[in-house]
């Protein structure tokens, strides 16, 4: 059974998403409410031990661990319809249950004393897995669980399994309608973890998915529900070549290789066309579905679930389109030579780039009305302008050094905060690099908060030496 | 028509009843023998026999025919050979010769027929010649019946001579001559018809006697001819009913269109193949009941053994129908359906009924195309053996692929002499219980086998690992032999590139996951390293991804499509089947860069499309390999610095000094001696730090991966200008928009010159900035060597390095 990949949701957002995730995934491969399969999903083809394994009398148990630090979320999944598919034993909330406050650094030291019993339960399913891929963790970067709780355990994924991909579904905030005060400090701390611990970064920008609900689906303020779906259909999509192996892409590296040139730039941003009411509740009748149509509208910025603008610079490090349903290649092979002759896409000066394409199956389980569906996730420069905002957000509320009390009464900050500024290097160099990425001269760029070029470094680490000499 | 003996008898009497008023009245001369004893030999003289007047003559066989010098002998020219002549006495008047001459004609043709028809050599002209002779024999009869009236009408006319009364009778020569030229044209008809046939059979015989009925203007012959078809053709249609109503072939003279050739022999060919691998070992000689061959070579269609009554499509179905009939109840088993149809489908044919024989035939034509396609889905399962072709011989299950090569790869890395079979088997094994190859039928499962080509000295595993779909009658009538080998080339070439694939993947994983933990931590000396290595490494990921799309969709699923459409047309033969199978295959190996876009092409140039391939997967496997030794100098150098930070540590635990000169390596002057290396605490691990931080290693790596690298972008851009600038196939151009699809390699026959030159220049300042930084690099690199601790256990190369690294202090 190879290539597993096991899912770690934390905090309230990492939760609901993870629930809708697994309910989709459920819908798509046939099983039911109570993990057996249904008597219909007798058609092979697909590969659900990527995410799931059978108990002893045969049910399919996700492999995911749900933590939290309040039991609200958990106590919904835990009396939902699909209370049952769960390994019991894989729920985590601490019995006091407070939650972390919507601190970063109350999330994170509480990781600290509950990483004993978490470990085990990561080890568990690790153990129970053949050849584990790697970490698939779901969270947001806003609030104190998902983003602190979230960023502890990336470092200590990080370490316990240093060869394994870790892989991130991370909601960031909506900056124009903040409900938490701190979130530029939560989403700058979470942001060092996600450059330094993570392999790939999905980045799911709040605000684009409330636009594109309201937008796509016509409705005035989209619902958690709503948005969460929208989520989970990327995740799904996203996560199609792995479940319906086919020629390629069929496990996380054959699909982020392509993508990720270089360790930091591995922020990944996705589409998805069109959003019907298969996927989303009150989702819009797209009439007609080409593939070009498909392929067309996955390149429109306002597809994108990252709002960003896109400056004449920006430009596309790479892209993967996974294109589900009745796609002929012949149609792609005809969209690929259009969207190029038209220039609908600016890649990077630097190096070879393209847009690759993953035709998969579809669940046969799930109707659909559109013939084709397609999500791209790309690597594209303009992702920088969020974490920009981000910087721009926490810089205004640093400076006035407010809100710091409950981030000093933390661990993590016991010896100054520092952390913070540590943190903002990260997210300055990252922002530099993605900058340095839309120059042909990228390879030769030497930055990085430690990439001082290796003869600059040299230097700098033997001062003494060059004075010697 | 339907009297036997045949219409010359009712032209002899109607001609008698006609030719009554023309009476010439012979005058008795003195020539001898007189027109009495002339008539009165005549009626034997017609039916061949000698008389004392007349005596027949054979012509010595072996001798060429002597032209006709005298009078004496009559001779049929370019009709029919003669065998003989007949003597004429030679004293008679010129005009009685003529008359004589005239008369002399049907004596000899019928002469030759009746010995025709009396050949007991029966054999060589089949059963159609047989019945050609019987209705000779029958035409003759016919004539004989003629001569008989003849003879009573002469036998009345000499009594009435006897009694004095010749003119009254009106028997003379020349009356004999008239009433003879109906059935004199009649014979030379059966002459010339029996010449025509001599060497003839079967169906030719049929279609020569065929055209006289509709190439000849004249009434007569037509009528003639067609009387002659309706009887000799029946031996014909009785061969054919049988064979499309049960597929048996009882043809004993080879006269019927279809012929069994007499050994289905599998022609196996070697030669095709040399390029890549000896696919040799995997032919298998002594399976000598291949459907294929049973198909393609028991039963041919004679084209010019069908005889022009029918058309040549009808022919084709006809033969169709005889060996789908025959494949059915041999190959597939399946007589008791061939029973059946035979019991429906065996009609009396005849000639003539043309409608009823095309009706039927299309009939049987449809019912056998049907029943043996159904026999090759539903019970030989061929479409699930085409589609297992495709998902494991072309690897469209890739995660059993995945799998299996994760599996094999620390084996296939070995040398091939070291591979055992079993091993394979069961790492095939494990992939398919592992993957969703499990959820295939075990007949499938069966089929699927892992082998070894046969080995060459110094191969290593990949070189010779195969996976193998054993293909049984009768779906190798599809998928023959030849297709089979030409699976294995795709599968071949397929593995290679999955196999760079996986060995990038793998590689890109190992210093993803390293840049978060050590690498990161070694960024400082090796970041930039690191970056370049990363940004050719995601360059050839995105060649041989594309490659890989190119080849899986654009091209095999591409032609699966067609290929399913074609086959499930309702019209589909299993020729067509067979000939749709063999163009996927043919256009999978031509767009795959594996055989040449066409015949004509230059063998030598396409051969490089591959080979350049091979070169090119060979400079990617070559800079992982040496990113592999970047990766681990940087480990080594990471190792290195903790347990220098750990000693100085611990020292300070012990109060000492934190560093000192023997393993930081300040000191410049320290030789490069074994002692230091004895003075590390951990020796056992101390030669492999060495190697690996030596400075002089990181320096070949540097060169070794900037020169893979250019070498792999100046490889990639001759290919692409070769396949942008070739002509024959839009596929491959798409190929190389693929590849290229921001246009960043730089053809060199690229039009926008200006923008050519830039980027030539920008890659220029770009080598030299990198040359500058490596020898800067380099420089800084070496520095140290001397002041870190060395103790080298490779002392050559510290040796060399020290001696450079002086030279550039020097300088």
């Amino acid at each position: 059974m190879p290539r597993e990949i096991i899912t770690l949701q934390a905090g309230q957002c990492g939760n609901s998403v993870g629930s809708q995730f697994w309910q989709q995934l459920c819908l798509e491969h046939g099983i039911n409410q109570d993990g057996n399969l249904e008597d219909f999903a007798t058609e092979g083809g697909d590969r659900k031990d990527v995410f799931f394994y059978q108990s002893d009398d045969t049910r399919y148990i996700p492999r995911a661990i749900l933590l939290d630090l309040e039991p609200r979320v958990i106590n919904t999944i835990q009396t939902g319809p699909y209370k049952n598919i769960y390994n019991p034993e894989n729920f985590y909330v601490p019995k006091d249950g407070s939650g972390a406050g919507n601190i970063w650094a109350a999330g994170f030291a509480a990781g600290e004393k509950l990483w004993d019993d978490v470990s085990d339960m990561i080890d568990r399913e690790a153990d129970g897995s053949d050849s584990l891929e790697g970490f698939m963790l779901l969270h947001s970067i806003a609030g104190g669980t998902g983003s602190g709780l979230g960023s502890f355990m990336l470092e200590r994924l990080n370490d316990r399994y240093p060869k394994k991909i870790i892989q991130t579904y991370s909601v960031f905030p909506d900056n124009s309608s903040s409900d938490v005060v701190v979130q530029p400090y939560n989403s700058m701390l979470s942001m060092r973890r996600l450059v330094q611990n993570a392999d790939s970064v999905v980045v799911l920008d709040n605000g684009a998915l409330t636009r594109i609900a309201a937008d796509r689906l016509h409705v005035q303020s989209p619902s958690f529900a709503q948005t969460n779906q929208l989520v989970s259909t990327v995740m799904s999509a996203s996560t199609t070549t792995l479940r319906y192996p086919g020629y390629m892409h069929n496990d996380l590296v054959g699909i982020i290789a392509s993508l990720i040139p270089t360790p930091r730039c591995h922020f990944l941003m996705t589409s998805y066309t069109p959003f019907t009411s298969d996927s989303v509740e009150m989702g819009k009748t797209v009439r007609k579905t080409t593939v070009l149509d498909v392929m067309r509208r996955l390149l429109q910025p306002k597809n994108r679930m990252v709002s960003t603008n896109v400056s004449k610079k920006s430009c596309y490090i790479s892209i993967l389109n996974i294109i589900q349903g009745e796609a002929d290649p012949t149609d792609v092979h005809k969209s690929l030579l259009r969207i190029r002759e038209r220039r609908l896409a600016t890649f990077i000066p630097w190096g070879p780039a393209s847009i690759q394409v993953a035709l998969t199956k579809k669940s046969p389980y799930v109707p659909m009305s559109t013939r084709v569906s397609g999500l791209m996730l790309s690597n594209h420069t303009s992702i920088a302008q969020l974490f920009k905002r981000i910087m721009t957000q926490y810089n205004r509320l640093r400076q006035r050094n407010a809100f710091l009390e409950n981030y000093k009464k933390e661990a993590p900050f016991a010896d100054g905060l520092q952390e913070f500024d540590e943190a903002k290097a990260v997210v300055q160099d990252l922002i530099e690099e993605y900058e340095a990425a839309e120059n042909p001269n990228y390879l030769q760029y030497e930055g990085g908060s430690s990439g001082l070029g290796a003869t600059s470094g040299n230097d700098a680490r033997e001062p003494g030496r060059t004075r010697m000499e | 028509m339907g009297d036997p003996s045949g219409g010359l008898a009712h032209q002899w009497q109607g001609n008698q009843a006609n030719s009554g008023v023309p009476k010439v009245q012979l005058v008795q001369r003195d020539w001898q023998p007189s027109e009495t004893e002339i008539l009165a030999c005549l009626p034997f003289t017609l039916q061949g026999s000698n008389t004392t007047l007349f005596p027949f003559e054979a012509i010595p066989a072996p001798s060429p025919a002597p032209s006709p010098k005298e009078g004496e002998s009559a001779r049929i020219e370019h009709v029919f050979t003669p065998e003989a002549k007949m003597k004429i006495p030679n004293d008679l008047p010129i005009p009685i010769v003529g008359l004589l001459h005239r008369l002399a004609e049907p004596s000899l043709l019928f002469r030759s027929l009746e010995r025709f028809v009396k050949d007991e050599d029966n054999s060589s002209g089949g059963l159609v010649g047989q019945s050609l002779k019987a209705a000779v024999g029958g035409e003759l009869r016919g004539y004989m019946a003629l001569v008989g009236g003849l003879e009573a009408e002469i036998r009345r006319a000499l009594s009435m001579v006897d009694e004095g009364n010749v003119g009254k009778a009106g028997v003379t020569l020349k009356r004999c001559v008239v009433w003879t030229r109906e059935a004199t044209m009649g014979l030379r008809l059966l002459g010339v018809v029996v010449e025509e046939a001599k060497a003839k059979k079967g169906g030719q015989l049929i279609s020569r006697i065929h055209a006289f009925s509709t190439s000849h203007g004249d009434p007569f012959v037509h009528s003639f001819a067609e009387r002659l078809l309706s009887k000799i053709t029946t031996p014909f249609y009785n061969t054919l009913r049988r064979w499309i109503s049960s597929g048996e072939l009882s043809d004993p003279h080879q006269e019927f269109f279809v012929r069994e050739t007499a050994d289905p022999e599998p022609k196996i060919t070697y030669g095709a193949f040399g390029g890549l691998t000896n696919f040799a070992g995997l032919v298998n000689p002594s399976n000598k009941a291949m459907a294929s061959s049973v198909w393609e070579s028991k039963y041919t269609l004679v084209n010019e053994m069908v005889p022009t009554v029918i058309t040549e499509e009808v022919a084709k179905k006809i033969y169709l129908i005889g060996k789908s009939l025959n494949f059915i109840r041999f190959v597939c088993g399946d007589a008791e359906w061939v029973e059946g149809h035979s019991k429906i489908a065996s009609k009396e044919f005849r000639y003539g009924d043309t409608h009823t024989l095309e009706s039927s035939i299309q009939e049987a034509y449809k019912a056998t195309t049907a029943r043996l396609i159904h026999l090759m889905a539903e019970r030989f399962h061929l479409f699930d053996h085409l589609r297992a072709l495709r998902r494991y011989i072309l690897l469209g299950q890739g995660d059993f692929i995945a799998l299996l090569m994760e599996s094999l790869s620390s084996s296939l890395d070995r040398p091939s002499a070291t591979l055992y079979r079993h091993n394979l088997t069961a790492q095939l094994e494990h992939a398919i219980r592992g993957s969703n190859a499990q959820f295939e039928s075990a007949d499938v499962l069966r089929r699927l086998d892992a082998r070894l080509l046969d080995t060459a000295h110094g191969d290593i595993g990949w070189d010779v690992f195969t996976l193998e779909y054993k293909i049984d009658a009768p779906v190798d009538v599809v998928v023959t032999s030849h297709c089979s080998r030409q699976y294995l080339k795709v599968f071949n070439f397929l593995w290679r590139t999955k196999r760079v694939e996986f060995t990038m993947s793998y590689a890109w994983r190992k210093y993803m996951t390293g840049a978060r933990g050590v690498l990161g931590s070694v960024e400082d000396l090796l970041g930039q390293d690191w970056k370049v290595a990363r940004g050719v490494l995601s360059e050839m990921i995105h060649f041989v991804m594309q490659l890989q799309y190119y080849i899986l969709f654009e091209v095999i699923e591409a032609s699966w499509n067609k290929l399913l459409s074609s086959v499930n047309s309702d019209s589909a033969t299993l020729d067509d089947i067979i000939e749709a199978h063999k163009v996927y295959l043919e256009t999978i190996t031509e767009k795959a860069l594996l055989a040449p876009p066409s015949a004509r092409k230059n063998a030598d140039r396409d051969e490089s499309y591959l080979r350049r391939l091979h070169e090119i997967f060979k400079l990617m496997l070559s800079y992982k390999a040496t990113m592999d030794s970047l990766y681990s100098y940087s480990l080594s150098e990471f190792t290195r610095r903790q347990e220098s930070s750990a000693r100085i540590e611990t020292r300070t635990k012990q109060g000492k000094w934190g560093i000192t000169e023997a393993d930081t390596s300040i000191n410049p002057l320290l030789p490069d001696s074994p002692a230091s290396s004895n003075s590390n605490s951990h020796p056992s691990k101390k030669p492999k730090l060495a190697t690996g931080s030596d400075p002089g290693d990181l320096n070949i790596i540097r060169s070794k991966l900037s020169q893979t690298s250019t070498e792999f972008r100046q490889r990639v851009i001759l290919l692409l200008s070769d396949l942008t600038n070739q002509r024959e196939d839009s596929n491959l151009k798409m190929l190389a928009v693929l590849l290229n699809f921001n246009g960043s390699y730089v053809l060199p026959t690229h039009r926008r010159r200006a923008e050519k030159e830039k980027e030539r220049a920008e890659r220029k300042a770009r080598e030299a900035a990198q040359a500058h930084a490596q020898a800067q690099q380099a420089d800084g690199g070496l520095k140290p060597v001397g002041m870190r601790r060395g103790g080298s256990s490779r002392g050559v190369s510290m040796n060399r390095e020290g001696s450079r690294g002086g030279a550039s202090r020097d300088g």
